[in-house]
């Protein structure tokens, strides 16, 4: 398969996470447009060094943060406790999320704690692939994964974190993989 | 259990997303039978799992945009056995131009993709795109020619100076720079006594071995154009061929 031929297959999860990171079909699209000419014009000065998706992700990981400092889009920096707080509509069943609340809460997420989580959810990708990825290190996606669960949890309705409110937003020990 | 005993929620978050070494993630599992609280939250991260894959499912792969799907297809044009080496860009674009054309261009520019036809279908069309324009024909005009020098000069990295065509009654109305596939190319009007208007297409960017002057075709619309080492050169007009001739002569000795 050439490299050609794996920038195609790529592109249906380069949609859907781009899709989930961008919240907006239209500009979602426009990324993984840009990320595609990139990607084809770039393709014979590209060394091979790993999976060529991995290398896609990481063109339009880098345009979107472009993007984002370019233009930055208010809202995303809210604290938490500032929000109104309205409870999941389905109660008891602890499984169960209601997806609009996710959605908004989504929403809310800090730009680069919605990457982090987005890249290990959507995919299934290794935590290291992920890190790798987003070209931070695992101690950085494992603090960014905590915050952006522990937010999710509160905005999407559920009780506080059961041991220690406060503790998500510590900055989680490196692990060994 | 003791706070020292509880399972912190960085080592959960190791162990949910598969971080943590085989024999540490073996212990915390055995330690979470006693751990009401661990269990609820490994719970709660993975509806949220759930319900995230859920919201943004994946997308069928059938369903690509067009226009994704046009990159990969110039793409692949791209990528023909024959195209290798110096001409591989050449070829792409050629076939790009065309493909914006929409064969308009293609019942005289091809087959034969080839760089020389990529100027001649680029400068057709800037001529085209420009000629008609009653109020901004040229984006400097002649007057400010010492400024347009220096600025096409330096945007397209050579010593760019309009030929002077004034033995054919051409003089020039002014210049602009247009984009290219391969990066910005000049772009000078000239006009006549009657407003009979031609240009003068210039890509900063030749190929060694052809020198000859070639013809094209859109239409009334002709072109001569010609390939230097470092230079690549159309006239444009709607004018009899041999005072074109004459006029892309005259050009291409004042440009060398």
């Amino acid at each position: 398969m050439g490299v050609l031929d794996e920038i195609e297959a790529a592109i249906p999860a380069l949609r859907r996470y781009a899709h989930a990171l961008v919240r907006d079909g239209q500009r979602a699209d426009d990324l993984v447009q840009d990320c595609l000419e990139r990607a084809v014009a770039k393709r014979h000065a590209w060394r091979g060094d790993g999976p060529v998706q991995a290398w896609l992700f990481r063109i339009l990981i880098n345009r979107h943060r472009d993007l984002i400092r370019a233009a930055p889009r208010p809202g995303h920096l809210v604290a938490v406790e500032d929000l109104p707080h309205e409870p999941a509509t389905i109660g008891g069943q602890e499984a169960h999320l209601d997806l609009r609340d996710l959605h908004d809460a989504m929403g809310r997420l800090p730009p680069d704690q919605r990457e982090a989580l987005l890249m290990v959810v959507l995919g299934g990708r290794s935590f290291a692939q992920a890190a790798a990825i987003l070209e931070i290190p695992k101690g950085t996606l494992m603090s960014r994964i905590a915050r952006a669960r522990a937010t999710l949890r509160v905005l999407t309705g559920r009780s506080a974190d059961p041991r220690s409110p406060g503790k998500a937003a510590g900055q989680p020990r490196n692990v060994e993989t | 259990m003791t706070d020292a005993n509880r399972l912190t929620e960085d080592d959960l978050i190791a162990y949910f997303e598969g971080a943590m070494p085989a024999d540490a993630a073996a212990d915390l599992a055995a330690r979470l039978a006693d751990d009401p609280d661990a269990r609820a939250m490994l719970a709660g991260w993975a509806a949220q799992n759930t319900a995230l894959a859920a919201l943004y499912p994946a997308l069928p792969g059938d369903a690509v945009p067009q226009a994704m799907a046009d990159v990969m297809a110039r793409a692949r044009a791209d990528e023909v056995p024959v195209a290798r080496g110096a001409w591989r860009m050449a070829a792409s674009v050629a076939i790009l131009a065309v493909g914006l054309a929409g064969g308009w261009f293609a019942r005289d520019l091809m087959p034969g993709a080839t760089r020389a036809q990529n100027v001649a279908v680029a400068a057709l069309q800037a001529h085209q795109t420009f000629v008609g324009e009653v109020k901004h024909p040229v984006e400097v005009l002649a007057s400010d020619a010492e400024q347009m020098n220096t600025w096409m000069s330096k945007r397209l990295g050579r010593d760019m100076r309009p030929p002077d065509l004034a033995a054919s009654g051409f003089t020039l109305l002014g210049g602009r720079i247009v984009p290219s596939a391969t990066g910005p190319a000049g772009f000078y009007m000239y006009e006549d006594a009657a407003g009979q208007r031609i240009t003068l297409y210039i890509l900063p960017d030749g190929a060694a071995g052809s020198r000859s002057f070639q013809f094209a075709q859109d239409g009334a619309t002709q072109s001569i154009y010609w390939l230097d080492e470092n230079l690549s050169c159309a006239v444009v007009g709607d004018i009899p061929r041999d005072v074109l001739r004459t006029i892309a002569v005259s050009a291409y000795d004042q440009l060398i």
